[in-house]
């Protein structure tokens, strides 16, 4: 059976998938960051794949774009708990809720 | 063939693993393995530079920067904890809504009609330079010039983000009278202790 | 019918100039006040006398245009198809801006003195410039919404200068009421306008005009009522006359120049105007002469009781004006603008004269109060003098021919009731102008002012310009009948309305009628004489005044009681009404609902709050549940579930 565009799709479903509940489920924000990362790999996947597909680099540029806003949200969410958990806190996103309506 | 399956399998291994880990190190490591995977994946369907920039990218500097910050957490702490693991309130319906919702998308995908488009899935680079760095760099700096630009922009706000964010966190760690009377305190008895 | 041609079309930028100078004034009055100081009535009263200098001008370049006295008649623009807009300038326009920019000008010009060292001077020339601008609108408009505008304009003008000493609570009540009582005509007016339009799809007079003979007669009566309340508001007839006597709380050169030059006689316009509307209707003309009668009778009665000097002057104004609607209402339209031609010049004498003595005096304005004048101001005694006995209709006064001419109007177009009523009136006239002479000049004097201040030459020099027309502008202009210059001037614009009048020769000629007209004056003035000026009565005249004081009866202290009446008719049922609104429905329905959309937006921000719990991880799982819903919704429009 020859690999087609759905396997690829299949994948990064369920790549993305298991990110979000990774988001969901767990309490530590790094861990959650880490889920985050694991959704933008599986979306690059879908871009690489149909890339391909169509033989269109823009899937390429759009994953390298997607790689250096990832880059970004990365830094700031690790600037961010940084700020907001200090090192003798425990460290539960629960915790904060500064956002609350 | 057999390497997309091997991928697969390496794939969802290492990301159940980094979301189900018990310490943030390993979930690090879990990540760079499923990074690593990813790149190789990269390589097959013939985006060679992308693979080249995933691996110093994301290996390379992302995953870098939350191994500096586990640290950061834990330093002169306990070893870093994990925290419990909970679901959040509003999980039966929103829990509830989303299965059904997949449950619905797998049915639609098992309905619909399959992709005229397959993958050719050939010898990479065979044919064209489809996917390699000229190929990638022609593009980006005149059809895509623009989004190029923008993104530079937003790194840039993300820089002066992230020096604010960190002003503020300087600010707020920085010792107060009585804290640093403690130090010197502190200070002056391990000094003691160093001279007996 | 030719004379339903109004004027030749054609381009007139000198009757555009004249209509806008003034505004330019008002403008630059109202924004550069400041930095113009004292400058600004200068400026005001230039540009006034520059638009009366165009009004001369334009005429001549439209007769010779035109060929013949038709005028002129310049397109503006379109306000919809069918519906232009222009400028109208015939014989009766004229002599309207004639009137306001010539006679306009020597009151602004006289208020350069009257108004100096106000707070508000520059406001004050603003003001008058812009009613200027106003009251050309509403004469020069060559359609009936274009009038309606300026008679709107002309209340708002006249509404800022009744109120200008806004410091008093009284000026702003008497501003106020002339707003409301002036609005309630233009309600009449506008449905006036809307009956037009309904029927003859035009507003320009041409139009209608041309138009209204295929009318049904009880159509015609209906548009010429509605018209007439605008009127009767406007020129202060019975009923809605309240608002005049009250509007002399403004300046004195404001009374001269609004309420008694111009504005007020802007009725008269309108039913002059409308003539062609008016003269194929006998019963609109019946309502419309005895309304103006009445008022005529009224108001000189109501003069009589009076110890305000410029009370006096506005009841005289009153039952001047009603003379001037009775005259057009019967069909004396030349008449009618003749009084009203006339009645400009002394009127605005008797009140520029009253503001010189008022001036003088600090404000003094109770003839009570003052007495023995003429020794002390011979120059406003002289002016007095001449206005009153013009006013009186002496012989050889410019009062003389054209109040003749209205009074016999009314045995010429068959309403000897009217005449009766008009040649009472005019003896009472005579007796209450004299009392007014009589009382604040003759005798001695009873106020406390040891020194009356010499008003400067800019009041005195337009005040002796006005003596001239006043006094001799009627022989020049008004002698001689038929052939006389008014007659021919306006043989055009009238002569076919006047002649579509049914009516027979009277019985009796213009000069038996004149006859019994100064008769009637003479025993006015004899009374008047016997009762203030006598030197019996000189003797002990401050007793006698407050005797006649006391003793005046209760229903003239009282004005007829139109006041209460219309209190206890229309404003306690208003305030009931707006009782009722305020404490039941407004407090209940309005702020009810008010209240009802406030709980239940709460009710629902309190719903959603619950949803903002601050945690991150719930958001995500909602975003996750948003993300879904997409994704499924796309997946169905995709058509992939069938």
């Amino acid at each position: 059976m020859a690999v087609s565009i759905d396997h690829y799709v299949g994948l990064a479903a369920v790549m993305f998938f298991i990110g979000v509940i990774g988001v969901i489920v767990r309490c530590n924000p790094l861990v959650m960051l880490m889920s985050i990362e694991l959704m933008f790999n599986a979306a690059n996947l879908l871009f690489i794949a149909f890339a391909r597909v169509w033989l269109q680099n823009a899937g390429h540029i759009f994953a390298f774009l997607v790689i250096t806003v990832a880059a970004a949200e990365a830094a700031i969410g690790l600037a961010i708990i940084v700020t907001t958990f200090g090192p003798e806190r425990y460290v539960d996103v629960d915790d904060v809720r500064a956002l609350r309506g | 063939m057999i390497e997309f399956w091997i991928l697969a399998v390496i794939l969802v291994a290492s990301a159940v693993w980094t979301i189900a880990a018990s310490k943030p190190v390993y979930s690090v490591v879990a990540l760079l393995l499923n990074f690593a995977a990813l790149a190789v994946l990269y390589v097959t369907l013939s985006a060679e530079f992308l693979a080249v920039i995933q691996i110093i990218v994301y290996s390379g500097a992302i995953l870098v920067l939350f191994v500096f910050v586990i640290a950061l957490l834990s330093s002169g702490v306990a070893p870093f904890a994990m925290g419990p693991n909970r679901l959040p309130k509003i999980w039966l319906p929103g829990g509830v809504v989303v299965l059904v919702s997949l449950g619905f998308l797998v049915y639609a995908a098992s309905q619909a009609v399959p992709a005229s488009v397959r993958p050719p899935n050939g010898p990479v680079g065979a044919a064209n330079v489809f996917g390699s760095v000229s190929d990638f760099g022609a593009a980006l700096f005149t059809v895509q010039l623009l989004p190029f630009e923008v993104t530079a922009l937003i790194l840039m706000v993300a820089v002066i983000g992230v020096i604010t964010l960190g002003g503020e966190a300087m600010r707020d760690a920085a010792p107060r009278g009585h804290e640093r009377k403690v130090e010197r305190a502190m200070r002056e008895a391990i000094l003691r202790e160093g001279t007996d | 019918m030719p004379h339903h041609l109004l004027g030749v079309p054609g381009s007139y930028p000198l009757v555009e100039a004249l209509w806008l100078l003034p505004l330019a004034g008002a403008i630059l009055c109202w924004a550069f006040g400041p930095q113009l100081r004292t400058l600004a009535g200068w400026l005001a009263s230039a540009l006034v006398g520059a638009s009366f200098v165009l009004a001369a001008l334009s005429w001549g370049a439209a007769t010779q245009t035109a060929g013949a006295a038709l005028g002129a008649s310049q397109a503006l623009g379109s306000w919809l198809p069918g519906f232009d807009f222009g400028l109208l300038l015939d014989p009766l326009s004229l002599i309207w801006t004639f009137i306001i920019t010539g006679v306009g000008f020597l009151i602004v010009f006289y208020s350069i003195g009257y108004m100096e060292g106000d707070r508000a001077y520059a406001r004050f020339f603003a003001y008058m410039s812009f009613f200027v601008f106003a009251m050309l609108t509403l004469v020069l408009s060559d359609n009936w919404v274009g009038l309606l505008v300026g008679w709107g304009l002309v209340g708002v003008a006249s509404y800022f200068l009744i109120g200008f000493w806004f410091q008093r609570p009284s000026a702003v009540a008497a501003a106020r009421k002339a707003f409301v009582i002036n609005v309630v005509g233009d309600a009449g007016m506008m449905f006036a306008i809307f009956l037009i339009v309904a029927n003859v799809h035009a507003i320009g007079f041409g139009d209608v005009f041309s138009a209204a003979g295929g009318l049904s007669s009880t159509l015609v009566f209906w548009i010429c009522a509605a018209l007439f309340i605008g009127a009767v508001a406007k020129s202060a007839q019975i009923p809605l006359h309240t608002w005049l006597p009250d509007a002399m709380e403004g300046p004195t050169p404001v009374s001269a120049l609004i309420h008694a030059a111009t504005m007020v006689t802007a009725g008269v316009y309108l039913v002059a105007r409308s003539a062609p509307l008016w003269s194929h209707n006998p019963q609109a003309q019946v309502l419309v002469g005895t309304v103006g009668a009445i008022t005529a009778l009224t108001g000189a009665i109501l003069g009589t009781a009076q110890w305000d000097i410029k009370r006096i002057l506005a009841y005289s104004t009153m039952s001047q004006i009603g003379y001037m609607i009775m005259a057009v209402g019967v069909g004396a339209y030349e008449g009618g603008v003749a009084l009203f031609f006339t009645h400009a010049f002394f009127k605005a004498q008797l009140f520029l004269g009253a503001g010189l003595v008022i001036h003088a005096l600090n404000n003094e304005q109770d003839v009570r109060r003052m007495g023995g004048l003429w020794k002390k101001m011979p120059f406003a005694f002289w002016v007095m003098l001449t206005a009153v006995l013009a006013i009186t209709g002496v012989p050889g006064f410019s009062g003389f021919f054209s109040k003749d001419e209205v009074i016999f109007g009314d045995l010429q177009f068959g309403h000897p009731v009217l005449f009766a009523i008009s040649a009472l009136t005019a003896g009472i006239t005579a007796y209450y102008m004299f009392r007014l002479l009589f009382i604040a000049f003759f005798g001695e004097y009873r106020g406390d002012v040891d020194h009356a201040h010499a008003p400067g030459w800019t009041m005195n020099v337009p005040v002796a310009i006005l003596v001239a027309p006043s006094v001799a502008i009627g022989a020049a202009l008004l002698s001689g009948g038929e052939n006389s210059p008014w007659a021919r001037f306006f043989a055009a614009q009238f002569g076919p309305d006047m002649a579509a009048i049914a009516h027979r020769p009277p019985a009796i000629s213009e000069g038996v009628t004149s006859g019994i007209v100064f008769a009637l004056v003479l025993i006015g003035f004899a009374i008047a004489w016997w009762r203030y000026a006598s030197p019996g009565a000189q003797r002990d005249a401050g007793e006698r005044l407050e005797g006649e004081t006391r003793g005046m009866p209760a229903v003239l202290v009282h004005l007829f009681y139109v006041d209460d009446a219309i209190q206890l008719l229309f404003v306690r049922p208003a305030q009931r009404l707006g009782a009722f609104f305020g404490s039941i429905f407004d407090p209940h329905v309005i702020d009810g609902a008010v209240r009802d959309v406030v709980f239940w937006a709460r009710w629902l921000g309190t719903l959603v709050r619950s949803f903002q719990t601050g945690l991150v991880r719930a958001y995500a799982l909602i975003l996750v549940f948003g993300a879904t819903c997409f994704i499924v919704y796309y997946a169905f429009a995709a058509g992939a579930l069938h």
